[in-house]
Formats: C-alpha cells, sequence, structure tokens
C-alpha cells in the first residue's frame, strides 16, 4: 500500500475531526437563551448577580473568537470536556469513561458473533442459491434486518425474561450481588449479557447475511469461478478460497461504518435492556439537557465514524489493489 | 456432500447452544433465603445525579439523602415535624429564638458521638456559603430552606443543645430539608471543595457514607444503582429490609417488566398505560399519589404596560382573566393530558398538602356562555369579524408558548386554542427552549421588557411546607422568581403573617384567604395537579404505608418514614386502613398476598397465552415461508443452473 495512499486518507481523516470538533463548540452557543441560562438552569432564585458571575467563571464574557475557540480547542486536545451538569463533580471525561467499556463490550461481541453468523449463512446461502437454506435463511435475514432492534429486544425480554425467566431483564450484573468467586462473577455477567447479545446480533446478522448472499451471487457467475469449476476443484474450496475474497469486499464496508456505530451504543437495545453503556447515557444526558455530555457523545461518535472510515479505506485498500492509486 | 464451509457453520452453532444451555440453568433471579439479607430494591425513572447534598437537584438525590441522613425535624405520616435529629424544640415569646433538644447518646454510621455541634457546623455552613462569591452553596437548593426562615446566627452552648436565630418569626425551620452532616468528616473539606463542582479535590460524598439516618450508602454504580445497607446505630424504628437497592431504569417499560418477574419490588415513575395495565395483578398494588405541585396556566399581568412585553391591557384586568377561567375544561384536559391519572386544578397550595389545601369559595365551572357572559360585563365587546376586542379596540391575540422539557404541555395548547378560540380570542401556540423561556418570563430587569409573553404554561413543585408555593405571588418577587407579576398588597401582608404564624388552625385560617384571594384574581390558573403513579410487590414486603395517609405513596415522601415502617411479607398481614390511599384500584390492600378481587386470571395468564400466540405466530410464518418457497422453487427450479 502506497504511503501516498495513506497520507492522503490520514490527512482527510483529520480534517474531518477538525471540522467536527468545531461544530461542536458552535452547536452549544448556538442554543437559544444564553449559556450562563443553560448552566444555572436548575438553580433557584437566579439574580442578575448570580448570571454575571456565572458568565465570568465559565468565560463567557471573552469574545468568541479567537479566546473561547481556542480555550475549547486546547481543552479538547487535551482530553478536558468539561463538567457534566447532571452528574455534578465528575468530568464529562470521567462519565464517557465509566459508560464506555459496557458499550464496547456489548457490540463488539455482537459485532462478532454477527460476522461469523452472518457471513457464513449469506455466503452459504447466496452459493446455494435455490436450495432449501437459502429461502429460509434469506427470508429470516430480511425480517431480521427489518425489525428495529428495540422491537427485537422487547420480544426477545417478553419471552426469554418475562414469560419463560431464563434470563434477568435488565442491568449488566446484578444490582449489589455479592460473588463467592470470579466464575460466579462472570456466569452473572453472562446471563445478564445474553439477550442484548441476541439482539445486537441478530439485527446485524440479518444485514450482514443479506449483503453477503448478493455479493456471492455477483461473484459465483464471474468467469474465474467457471474456469475454477472447469478444472475441477472442489465447490467448498472455490468458495472460500476464491468467491469469498471477493465478495467481501461490500461486506467489508458495512462493516467498518457499522463499527463506528458501536460506540454511539444503538440507544434503543441499551435502554429496552437498561445495559448501562452510551446509549443510555445519552438518553439521559438528552431527557436531562446535560450539554456537555451530549457534545462529548457526539463528539467520541463522529470521531469513531471517522476512524472507522479510515479502517475501512486502509483494509480495503490491503484487500482490493484496484483502490490503491 | 458437506462443504467445509457448512461443517465450520454447524460447529460454530453448537458452540453457541453450549453456552446457551450453561446459562440457562445458572440464571434465574435469586430469591432471598433464611440467613441472607431482605433486600427492597425500588426502581426509579431517574437518576442519582451526585451524593454530595448540595449539589442535589432531583427527587432521586433528595430521596437518596433523606436516607442517610436526618433532617433536624423529621417528617411524619402527614409531613407534620415530627423527632430528627433533634427529640423536641421550643420556640420564644418574641419567635425569634429556637431551641432544639439534640437527642442523647446518637452516634454516627461510623461510631462518632452526633451531638449538637454536627448540626450548628451544618447550619452554619449555609450562612457561610451566603458569604461565598457566588452566594449560595452548591446548586442553591437547599441554602432556601434557612435563608427563607431568615436564620441569621446558629450556636450550641453544649452537646444537646442547639440554638437558632431568625429574623422574623416563623416555623419554617420545622420543614427544613437540610440533612444533619458529621463534622468530623465534612470539616476537613474547605467551602470551595464542598460547593463547587469544578473545584480542585472537590468532595463528590462517595460510598461509604457516614450518616445518621436508618440506611448507609454503601455501593454506588453511577447511572445504575445505589445500594444501602443498615445502619446499625440508628436511633429509630428500622425498617425490615437489610438492604435498599435504588436501581435507575432508563425505559418504563424495562422497569415495569422488572416488577412483574419481581427482580424488584417498587417502582416510582410508571406510565398512565402500564399503571391500568397493572391494576389487578397478582401480589401487585398500584397506588397514585398526590404530587407536590401542579401544572398552571400562568398571565403576564404585566400587560402591555410600561417595562411589560405583554400584547395587551386585557392580561392586567382580574375580570378577563376569571372570565378565560370558565372556558377551560380542566377535567377534559385531566382524562386526555393524564389518561384520567389527576385532578383537576383549583387552588395554589395543591390537595397533596392536607393540613393546607382549601377548595375554592366560588369555584368556576366549563362553561363557554358563561364566559362570554363574563367578558361583555366586563366590558369586551366582539367586533364584525367575530374577534374579541380589548378596551383600546384592538383584537385580542394571545401568544401562548411552554418549554419543551414539558411535552404534555403541547397537548393542552390545542384545547386552549379552540376553547378560547370561541370566545373570539385568537391563541398563537408554539414551544419556547427552555433555557429562552426564562428570559422570557423573568423580569422586568435592566434594559430588556420584562415578561415577553402573553400567556404560558409550567408546573410547580413544592417543599413540605407550602410556603415556596406562595413565594411567587408576592410583589417583592418580581424580577426574581414571580413570572405572573402579581402584585397585592393584602397578599404581601397575609405572607408574612402566616409565615410567622405558630398556631396551625390560625395559620390554616390565612393559607384558606390567600389561596381563595388568588383563585378569584387569577394570575394563575391551576389547570392540573398531577398524579404520581407507583406500584409495588406484596409477596416480599408488607407494612406499605402511604405519606400522606390519603392520596400519599410509600416511598419517595419525604424523610425515610416509608422505609421504616416496612415489615417482611412472611410477617402478618399488615393492618388494612394504611393502604386505603384515595383512588388506589378496589380492594387491593397490602401486605397479604392474596389475589386481588378483580384479578382472577388476568394478567399472568393473558401475557402468558400473547406469548404463546407470539411463538404459534413466528413458528407459523416460518413454516409458511419454507413451504411456500419450496413450492415455488419446485417450479423455476429446473431452469437453475449449478
Amino acid at each position: 500500500m502506497g504511503s501516498a495512499y495513506l497520507a492522503r486518507r490520514l490527512g482527510s481523516a483529520a480534517i474531518t475531526i477538525l471540522l467536527i470538533v468545531f461544530v461542536n463548540f458552535l452547536l452549544f452557543r448556538a442554543m437559544p437563551g444564553s449559556p450562563e441560562r443553560i448552566i444555572l438552569r436548575g438553580t433557584p432564585n437566579v439574580t442578575q448577580e448570580r448570571l454575571e458571575a456565572a458568565r465570568e467563571r465559565w468565560g463567557l464574557n471573552d469574545p468568541v473568537f479567537p479566546d473561547q475557540f481556542v480555550g475549547f480547542l486546547t481543552a479538547t486536545a487535551s482530553g478536558d470536556l468539561g463538567f457534566s451538569f447532571v452528574a455534578r463533580g465528575q468530568t464529562v471525561s470521567e462519565v464517557l469513561a465509566q459508560r464506555i467499556w459496557p458499550t464496547i463490550i456489548l457490540f463488539g461481541l455482537g459485532e462478532i458473533v454477527a460476522i461469523v453468523v452472518g457471513l457464513a449463512l449469506g455466503a452459504y446461502s447466496g452459493w446455494r442459491r435455490g436450495g432449501p437454506l437459502d429461502y429460509v435463511g434469506n427470508g429470516a435475514s430480511l425480517i431480521l434486518y427489518s425489525t428495529p432492534y428495540f422491537l427485537l429486544g422487547m420480544i426477545l425480554l417478553l419471552v426469554f425474561a418475562t414469560t419463560l425467566g431464563w434470563f434477568p431483564s435488565f442491568g449488566m450484573l446484578t444490582a449489589g450481588a455479592t460473588y463467592d468467586s470470579v466464575w460466579d462473577r462472570l456466569i452473572d455477567f453472562l446471563a445478564h449479557l445474553a439477550l442484548p447479545l441476541a439482539t445486537v446480533a441478530l439485527g446485524l446478522i440479518g444485514a450482514y447475511a443479506i449483503v453477503m448472499r448478493s455479493s456471492i451471487i455477483e461473484t459465483s457467475s464471474d468467469d474465474y469461478v467457471t474456469t475454477a469449476r472447469g478444472m475441477g476443484l472442489r465447490d467448498g474450496r472455490i468458495l472460500r478460497r476464491h468467491a469469498l475474497p471477493n465478495a467481501m469486499l461490500p461486506t467489508v464496508t458495512l462493516i467498518a461504518i457499522n463499527l463506528g456505530y458501536v460506540v454511539a451504543g444503538a440507544i434503543t437495545v441499551e435502554v429496552v435492556f437498561n445495559w448501562p453503556g452510551l446509549g443510555t447515557l445519552t438518553v439521559e444526558a438528552l431527557t436531562a439537557r446535560d450539554y456537555p455530555v451530549l457534545q462529548g457523545v457526539f463528539l467520541l461518535l463522529s470521531v469513531s465514524v471517522v476512524l472507522a472510515n479510515l479502517g475501512a479505506d486502509m483494509i480495503y485498500g490491503r484487500l482490493d489493489p484496484r483502490v490503491r492509486t | 456432500m458437506p462443504s467445509p464451509l457448512r461443517a465450520r457453520a454447524l460447529r460454530t452453532l453448537a458452540a453457541v447452544m453450549l453456552l446457551v444451555a450453561l446459562l440457562v440453568p445458572g440464571s434465574a433471579p435469586a430469591l432471598a433465603a433464611d440467613g441472607e439479607p431482605l433486600v427492597l430494591r425500588a426502581g426509579t425513572d431517574q437518576d442519582l445525579q451526585v451524593l454530595n447534598p448540595w449539589n442535589s437537584v432531583v427527587v432521586a438525590d433528595f430521596e437518596v439523602f433523606t436516607l442517610n441522613y436526618d433532617t433536624l425535624v423529621g417528617f411524619g405520616q402527614d409531613i407534620e415535624p415530627v423527632a430528627g435529629f433533634a427529640e423536641s424544640w421550643e420556640q420564644s415569646e418574641d419567635g425569634l429564638t429556637w431551641t432544639f433538644h439534640i437527642r442523647p447518646d446518637m452516634l454516627w454510621s461510623d461510631g462518632e458521638p452526633a451531638t449538637a455541634e454536627d448540626a450548628r457546623w451544618t447550619y452554619q455552613l449555609v450562612l457561610d456559603g451566603q458569604e461565598t462569591e457566588n452566594g449560595y452553596l452548591g446548586e442553591g437548593y437547599l441554602d432556601g430552606y434557612l435563608t427563607n426562615a431568615g436564620v441569621t446566627s446558629v450556636e450550641a452552648p453544649d452537646a444537646e443543645t442547639l440554638v437558632v436565630t431568625t429574623e422574623f418569626a416563623n416555623t419554617l425551620l420545622l420543614q427544613a430539608y437540610v440533612p444533619i452532616l458529621p463534622k468530623h468528616i465534612w470539616s476537613q473539606y474547605t467551602i470551595e471543595q464542598i460547593g463547587d463542582v469544578t473545584a480542585e479535590g472537590f468532595f463528590q460524598n462517595n460510598p461509604p457514607v457516614v450518616g445518621t439516618g436508618p440506611y448507609v450508602a454503601v455501593e454506588w454504580e453511577p447511572g445504575s444503582f445505589i445500594r444501602f445497607a443498615r445502619n446499625e446505630n440508628y436511633w429509630g424504628e428500622q425498617g425490615a429490609a437489610d438492604e435498599v437497592i435504588i436501581q435507575h431504569f432508563a425505559s418504563a417499560d424495562t422497569m415495569v417488566q422488572a416488577l412483574r418477574n419481581g427482580e424488584i419490588d417498587y417502582v416510582r415513575g410508571v406510565q398512565a398505560d402500564q399503571f391500568d395495565a397493572l391494576e389487578g395483578v397478582e401480589d401487585i398494588v398500584t397506588v397514585e399519589g398526590f404530587a407536590n405541585g401542579y401544572t398552571e396556566l400562568s398571565f403576564n399581568t404585566g400587560g402591555n404596560s410600561e417595562g411589560y412585553g405583554g400584547s395587551t391591557s386585557a392580561l392586567s384586568d382580574p375580570a378577563f382573566r376569571d372570565a378565560l377561567g370558565y372556558a377551560i375544561d380542566k377535567e377534559a384536559l385531566v382524562e386526555a393530558v393524564l389518561a384520567g391519572h389527576g385532578e383537576p386544578g383549583s387552588t395554589i397550595i395543591p390537595p397533596f398538602h392536607t393540613r393546607w389545601h382549601v377548595e375554592p369559595d366560588n369555584p368556576r365551572t366549563f362553561d363557554i356562555e358563561e364566559a362570554k357572559r363574563r367578558l361583555q360585563t366586563a366590558g369586551y365587546e366582539l367586533n364584525g369579524d367575530n374577534r374579541l376586542l380589548d378596551k383600546e379596540g384592538n383584537p385580542i391575540t394571545l401568544r401562548l408558548t411552554w418549554p419543551d422539557s414539558e411535552a404534555e404541555n403541547g397537548s393542552i395548547a390545542p384545547f386552549l386554542v379552540e376553547w378560547f378560540g370561541q370566545l373570539g380570542i385568537q391563541v398563537d401556540a408554539a414551544v419556547t427552549e427552555e433555557g429562552k423561556l426564562i428570559e422570557d418570563v423573568t423580569g422586568p430587569s435592566g434594559d430588556t421588557p420584562g415578561g415577553n409573553y402573553d400567556i404560558y404554561m409550567w408546573g410547580w413543585v413544592g417543599d413540605p411546607d407550602p410556603t415556596s408555593l406562595l413565594d411567587f405571588f408576592r410583589t417583592d418577587q418580581i424580577g426574581g422568581s414571580s413570572d405572573s407579576y402579581y402584585s397585592n398588597p393584602q397578599y404581601d401582608q397575609w405572607f408574612l403573617d402566616q409565615r410567622a404564624e405558630s398556631d396551625p388552625e390560625t395559620r390554616a385560617q390565612i393559607l384558606d384567604d390567600m389561596q381563595q384571594l388568588v383563585y378569584d384574581e387569577a394570575p394563575y390558573h391551576i389547570l392540573y395537579y398531577d398524579s404520581e403513579l407507583h406500584a409495588y410487590r406484596t409477596d416480599t414486603f408488607g407494612g406499605w404505608v402511604n405519606q400522606p395517609e390519603e392520596n400519599g405513596t410509600p416511598l419517595f415522601g419525604y424523610g425515610p418514614f416509608g422505609y421504616t415502617k416496612l415489615a417482611a411479607a412472611s410477617a402478618e398481614p399488615s393492618p388494612g386502613p394504611s393502604a386505603s390511599a384515595g383512588a388506589q384500584s378496589p380492594g387491593a390492600t397490602s401486605g397479604t398476598s392474596s389475589p386481588a378481587p378483580t384479578g382472577g386470571g388476568e394478567e399472568p395468564a393473558s401475557s402468558g397465552s400473547n406469548t404463546i400466540l407470539l411463538l404459534a405466530g413466528v413458528a407459523a410464518l416460518v413454516a409458511v415461508l419454507a413451504v411456500g418457497f419450496v413450492a415455488l422453487r419446485r417450479r423455476s427450479g429446473a431452469q437453475e443452473e449449478e
């Protein structure tokens, strides 16, 4: 992979991130109602003196450009995203750090399961187009793909948690439980993880299977595949070694884009299962108007999407020599 | 021939199923067995934000510090003053000095002695907070309880006596929601570290929290739950729960499911439809309590006079406002907006305050014709286009707004547009962002015309003492907390009188007069009193008692009252009358786990049959798909080239 390609990609990613930070800065100040009002929103008996004092403290009396903007840039660059309005006493970085790992675990595992199962299902469906697995698999994939996450989650919750009682219905661990050993804790965690993971995985499987299937169908009619068959290579070998790598390209793009959304936490799944990740954090911050946290989440999400796309470009460049110029 | 890919897929599937099989047996929700702590699990839709009480804002924060700490004076079943940190108290002849007798031999949860010095230190902290740059401590929510009572100084002449001096006579100190903090922990921090969240070394007050309340916080997962353990050193009546967990839910649906499953015992913040669905479910009791607050329609009584941004002089006319009151069908609003879970509004002290609320002497009814008659008598005529004219001859157009944080007010707006429209008044309704709305309604101040609105809707939440709900009708508060700019010297005088009055009966009379006055002159039309919708299970805990007794809720009231009354459900059935909250589901006495009379075969069975239907439906769908496509395949199969 050429260094020019790499440099170009990195450059455009950096510029995008800078633009994102700039928009982030503008958003807070574009709100109707002065910022000091928003900061003091909950406080009773707000007098003009208190408003003035707040303006001073938060540097709102300085000119917006360059003072406030530069201050914002340097703070963001050093990881200081401000203080949460809602989780008073905690910085935004602390709040995000607390909530990011549950999301990464849930969606990371969900992605892995979905990739393995979805690609396999899609590939086999496409390769054996017209076979029984294809029709059932395709039908199921379509249904899963078009079902909103929260509906899928609620159904699983209703069936497996409420009615059958096999799994707990909320949270990441049983609140306040003490564990005799690491294994107990792990098992409790896995029990809580099962349903949200199933929801995420099923939703993604649908998407991946469909894309993979059509991609495989397309490649299976290519000349080199016909040649390979003519040469007497076994079906499975053709699929694995020749057709699959070429068919994977669109799916790789899809996976990479989805990875950007991992940290957004597909809000709905987390809310349904009360999974304490970034998704529930976003919903809470929206309801409570915790602007600094929202800004932080926005920044995090945008940067992850940019980085994920950068990753996709890199992988694509590696997989497909045609795009390296 | 099985392809390697297929084999691999099958292996993965087998692995996944094995994992699932491993999980299934070990994951049934654990029930408390003998010897294990009895845990009360309460679910709330509001997240605990901070453990430092000075920065507390939301109900969850207050509920948490109310379990950890005592207030100087406690709250009884009807929110009346009872023993708290102090056992007893007297007021001096001139009313300016309070002497509190602190309970002897009290210990903090860490074993240190709890004395009057702790109370003195805590109150002094509030007074010191007034001297800081901000002028208040933390978020400023707790200061008012002392500053509105006019506290000037506090002293502790000995370990069991606290003397508080006030600027004017009043009884507000008996309802002060200020937690008494352990001096030996908190005095290690500067006042900035206690109040200012951005200060270096800000004191978060993380668990284990040291207090004199019945429970102490021992574990906190921000965004998730907080866990309390019993305070072994508590001086008062202990509830049956060894541990309390307050769990936050992002979705009310999940919370209600968890209640149904028995994973939690109590829910606060249920939606109306879920509440209705829970009625009659076995082992679950629903309770509809009055909220300490209301939703109102406020008028800019300054109208278009100098310094005010109203659009017409009619707004300043009590007769006009009174007439409009006949064009509001409050019952319809409760039905439409709250699904029946609320009470039509009347006076400015909500029915939650069972000791002080009164109904109006001259109640209005919903009668459009009456409204028209009154408008005409007051001198408002219709012009040729059926538009109502004000006294200057201009057609009246009212701008109606509400904050974006109160979505249900948006549902009220079309009603008002319609009703007032029938009177010939055009209403332009539009939502306003919360911060901007605060700016619009505060004033007059400086150069900007105050009160840049005509009518708007918002709500107020009260304190244990009704004084805070009376404050914003005072002339003094124009430019402060007054958003209607109402001014009446008689009201102002009554306000001071009731605040200073220590005889409850005399005070009740003054409050009666004030409520009648404001009802008649109508700077606000109280639209409705919201209800708090809670529900709880009766199979783990009994002894659920409402606070206040009539139309209250067992938990999330004031003080730890409800928690201390809980008993284990395996004990004898709790006394009946405690469960007779006004709008409760029929026959739902708490404590016993006998099925509710109307409950026979309802929810559990139907949810079971719903699920079976669902499963059957899905299975049928899959089967149909498979069969259908197989049939289709037969037809086109011949053309497939392999």
